[in-house]
Parts: structure tokens; C-alpha cells; sequence
């Protein structure tokens, strides 16, 4: 696991003469990225009742599925999810439309695969199962370590009762 | 002074059109305002603005003297930007020498984000016009190490969501369709990024540079944005421009 850019890398590049410090802006960006760096990956277990057909978490998974941000989400978000983290924020949501199709998405890419009848096509088939959803999205570097995808446990974008939302939404029956 | 690239920068922009998915690449609506922006790109606006801050400080002929150059040969040695100078002891991009230049002729340098900034260092990298980059990322210690960096800052997952540009910026992904726009080849020979930025952004309504269109791409995918002329940002251009190498410098470029 890559965990830190290779420092003495840095240093080098940051040394400079002294006379052109305060004339030329070289501001420091080596520490922004060191906090910004991907953590490894931990064990994602799918926790215990965590695929659901409450239509209200589902409700809250397709929300998350199919918008970037509250701040840019149209509508109403549904019942017990907020478009506002408490710091008054916009909450990030899982802009997962922008690479996968799935049923009523608007503009749904093709970066990932296409997730429509998902049950169907993938489950009953027994090619996957709820655990490799969840983990999947929790952090999709469980069966490929190069993936495009973005990382949704380890990173904190969502928590385990989110990713539970979500799993149900790709799950149930659209 | 400056060479109007009308031709040739419809050329480009013809060809960036020209996806696989093109469909998704605009609203009719937006391909309408390009068509016209094309026939008329607002950034010549900008960089007349900046050819008259740099007249200010001598010009082109001031510039290429500060620069140790003839006039002739100011065009190809800026298709070679970012560049180690010796004198700064560090790889910088041309905003950056620019702060040098404006510093040793007497006048306070401009910020790097400032408006002015953006004007004057497009109106200089369009003076390599129709030059084709010419970086040398072996050129000495300096450049393959700004080189290394910026392939390491390029592949380096992080934010929000734990991407790198990598993940959205690889062959295998070129052309998919991320929520409604087709990923760009940003090595593509004639549509090469370093070779069409800075560029007036419509959506944005904005020139742009490449290192401000970095910070977009960092902000968009959540990854903290980090400041322009640091290390890492001219190291990205560094990465970027070698990306390009070869492609003919057509510029303001003139971006969705
Ligand atoms: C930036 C692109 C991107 C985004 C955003 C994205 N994915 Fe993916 N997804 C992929 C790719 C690519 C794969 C293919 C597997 C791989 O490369 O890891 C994938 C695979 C998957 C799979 C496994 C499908 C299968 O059965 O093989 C699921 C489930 C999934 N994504 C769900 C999501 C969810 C839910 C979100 C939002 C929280 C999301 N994805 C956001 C790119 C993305
Ligand atoms: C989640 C996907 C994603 C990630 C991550 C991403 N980009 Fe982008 N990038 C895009 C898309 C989509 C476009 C085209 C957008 C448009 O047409 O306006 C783009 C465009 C660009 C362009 C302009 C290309 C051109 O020639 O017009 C540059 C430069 C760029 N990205 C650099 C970066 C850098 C540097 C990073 C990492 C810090 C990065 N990108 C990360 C999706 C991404």
C-alpha cells in the first residue's frame, strides 16, 4: 500500500534559493496530500440485517445513488437523510449514477458497469451475493486493487448504515 | 504581435468534438454557444489584456532579454515551460518566471491566481504559438525528478472519495461517459491539454490555465485542492506537458 508520497521526492523539489522566496510563490502542498491519502484497506464486514426492504432506507439509498451532493440534489431528500452535514456543510452523497446506469437514471455512465436488474441478472444467477455488494462499495479495492471506482467506507463518505441504504436500493425490486 | 491561430485552432477544437460519444459531450444548446465562441473566443479579449501588461514591462523584446533570448528564439524556449532555471534553482512554470521578470523590472509580481496573472502568462505561452512542445523531462536531475513527482501526484488516490486523476484519466477509461461527458484524452496528439490551455472555459465563463483546470478536476472529485506553483501543481504540469509533447501549442484554447 502506497501510503505516503516518497518525502525525500518532495524535499528535493521544494528546495530553492533563498533570493527568489519572496519573489517567486512556491507554496506548500506536500502536506495538504499527506493528509489527504488514501488510508489501506480495512475488513468490511456486511453488518448483521444490513440489506433491508424498508422502502424508506431504500428511498435514502436511491437518493444517495443518484446524486453528487446536497447541495446540488433537487427535491426533498427523503426522510431521516440530510442535505447538510451538522459543520453546515453540503453532505456528499455517492454520485454513483455519474459511472453506472441502473433503472430511472438520468445521464447514467458507462465507466462501471450497469447495475439494472441487478437481482436478477447477478444474484439469482449466483454470480454475486449481498456481501460482495456491500463490500464492493464500502471499498472496491476488495477484488481489484487498480479499480476506477470510488471508495466509500475507508474514506468516510458514508458510514455502514449508508452503505446498507444503498446495497438494499441495488438490490431491490425497481 | 500576436499570431491569430483561427485555422488551426478550429482544426483542434473540430477534433475535440469529434468523440466516440459525441452525443453526450453537449446540450444543443451549449454546441450552439461554442460554435459561436469559436467563431469568436472571449480569451482573445484576455490575452490582448495581457499583451498590454507585459508592453508594460518592455514586451516581448524585454522578456526574451530578461530570458537571455533573441526575440526569434522566445517562441521555442517557451514551448519548453515548465523548465529548471538555474538562476531560481528550481523547475517553475511561466506565471512563476513571470513573478521573477516582473520583480527584476522594478514592479511588484503579480499573485499567481490573480486575473491579471491569468491574462499576462496565457498572452506569454501564446507566443509559442504554433510550436510544438518541446519539454525535455531529461534535460537534468531537476526535470525528471519534477517528472516523477508529477506521475506520482498524478497516480496518488486520496479525498473524499479516494480517486487519483489517474482513475479517470487512463486509456482504459477514455471516451466513457462519466455522468453525461465523455472522458478526455489528455495525451491525445492535437487535442492535448497542455497544448490548448490556458483556455476560456464556457461553463465557467473564464480563462483558465492548466494548473487552475487541475484544481477544477481536484475540487470536482473531492480530492483537496492544492495551491497553484506549488511543487506538486507545476510538477502535474511538468507530467502533463510532457503528456503533450509534440502537440502544436494552439492557443487560447476554448473549452465546454
Ligand atoms: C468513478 C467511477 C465510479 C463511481 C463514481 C462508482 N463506481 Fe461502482 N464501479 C466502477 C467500476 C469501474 C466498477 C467495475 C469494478 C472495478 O473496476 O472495481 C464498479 C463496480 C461496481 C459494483 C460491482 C458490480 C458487479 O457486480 O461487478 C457495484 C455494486 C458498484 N460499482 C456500486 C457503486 C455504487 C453504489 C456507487 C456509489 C456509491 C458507485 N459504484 C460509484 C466505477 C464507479
Ligand atoms: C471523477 C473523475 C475525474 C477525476 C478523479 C479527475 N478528472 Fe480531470 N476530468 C474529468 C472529466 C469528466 C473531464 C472533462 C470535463 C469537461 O468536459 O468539462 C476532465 C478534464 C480534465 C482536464 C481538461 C482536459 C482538456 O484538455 O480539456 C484536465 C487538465 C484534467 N481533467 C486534469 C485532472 C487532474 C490533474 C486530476 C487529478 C488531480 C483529475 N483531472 C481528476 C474527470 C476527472
Amino acid at each position: 500500500m502506497k501510503r505516503s508520497l516518497t518525502l525525500s521526492l518532495l524535499l528535493g523539489v521544494t528546495i530553492f534559493a533563498a533570493d527568489y522566496s519572496s519573489v517567486i510563490e512556491v507554496p506548500d502542498a506536500a502536506k495538504i496530500i499527506q493528509e489527504d491519502l488514501l488510508p489501506p484497506m480495512g475488513v468490511n464486514k456486511m453488518p448483521q440485517g444490513c440489506v433491508t426492504s424498508d422502502s424508506k432506507a431504500i428511498a435514502r439509498g436511491s437518493y444517495m445513488f443518484h446524486n453528487l451532493n446536497g447541495g446540488n440534489a433537487k427535491g426533498q431528500a427523503p426522510e431521516g437523510l440530510s442535505k447538510k452535514l451538522p459543520n453546515g456543510k453540503d453532505k456528499q452523497y455517492g454520485n454513483c449514477v455519474a459511472c453506472h446506469n441502473i433503472e430511472g437514471a438520468i445521464g447514467g455512465g458507462n465507466i462501471g458497469p450497469d447495475l439494472s436488474g441487478y437481482t436478477e441478472i447477478f444474484v439469482k444467477t449466483g454470480v454475486r451475493d449481498a456481501e460482495y455488494v456491500y463490500q464492493k462499495i464500502a471499498d472496491p479495492r476488495i477484488d481489484n486493487p487498480h479499480t476506477n471506482m470510488t471508495v466509500n467506507l475507508t474514506t468516510k463518505l458514508f458510514n455502514e448504515k449508508e452503505i446498507c441504504e444503498i446495497t438494499s436500493y441495488i438490490l431491490s425490486t425497481k | 504581435m500576436r499570431k491569430i491561430l483561427q485555422i488551426s485552432l478550429c482544426v483542434v477544437l473540430a477534433s475535440s468534438l469529434s468523440f466516440a460519444s459525441e452525443q453526450f459531450a453537449m446540450s444543443n444548446a451549449d454546441r450552439a454557444m461554442y460554435e459561436e465562441l469559436m467563431e469568436n473566443n472571449p480569451a482573445d479579449m484576455m490575452l490582448s489584456n495581457g499583451s498590454e501588461l507585459l508592453d508594460a514591462l518592455g514586451g516581448d523584446a524585454a522578456l526574451a532579454k530578461y530570458l537571455g533570448l533573441s526575440e526569434d528564439e522566445l517562441p521555442v524556449y517557451l514551448a519548453g515551460f515548465p523548465r529548471y532555471i538555474e538562476k531560481f534553482k528550481m523547475v517553475v512554470s511561466i506565471d512563476q518566471m513571470l513573478q521573477a521578470f516582473m520583480h527584476e523590472s522594478g514592479k511588484k509580481p503579480y499573485a499567481l491566481k490573480s486575473s491579471d496573472m491569468f491574462d499576462m502568462s496565457s498572452y506569454v505561452k501564446s507566443i509559442a504559438n504554433e510550436q510544438p512542445i518541446n519539454i525535455d523531462i531529461e534535460a537534468n536531475e531537476h526535470m525528471k525528478k519534477a517528472y516523477a513527482l508529477g506521475k506520482e501526484v498524478f497516480n496518488t488516490r486520496r479525498g473524499g472519495r479516494g480517486l487519483s486523476c489517474y482513475n479517470c484519466h487512463n486509456p482504459g477509461v477514455v471516451g466513457g461517459i462519466l455522468r453525461t461527458q465523455p472522458l478526455p484524452d489528455i495525451s491525445a496528439k492535437g487535442n492535448a491539454s497542455a497544448a490548448t490551455w490556458p483556455a476560456y472555459r464556457m461553463t465557467k465563463s473564464k480563462l483558465a490555465t492548466l494548473q487552475k483546470r487541475f484544481q477544477g478536476c481536484m475540487q470536482n472529485a473531492l480530492l483537496a485542492v492544492i495551491p497553484l506553483g506549488s511543487p506538486e501543481m507545476t510538477a502535474l504540469e511538468v507530467y502533463f506537458t510532457h503528456e503533450a509533447k509534440g502537440a502544436v501549442i494552439a492557443l487560447p484554447g476554448l473549452k465546454r
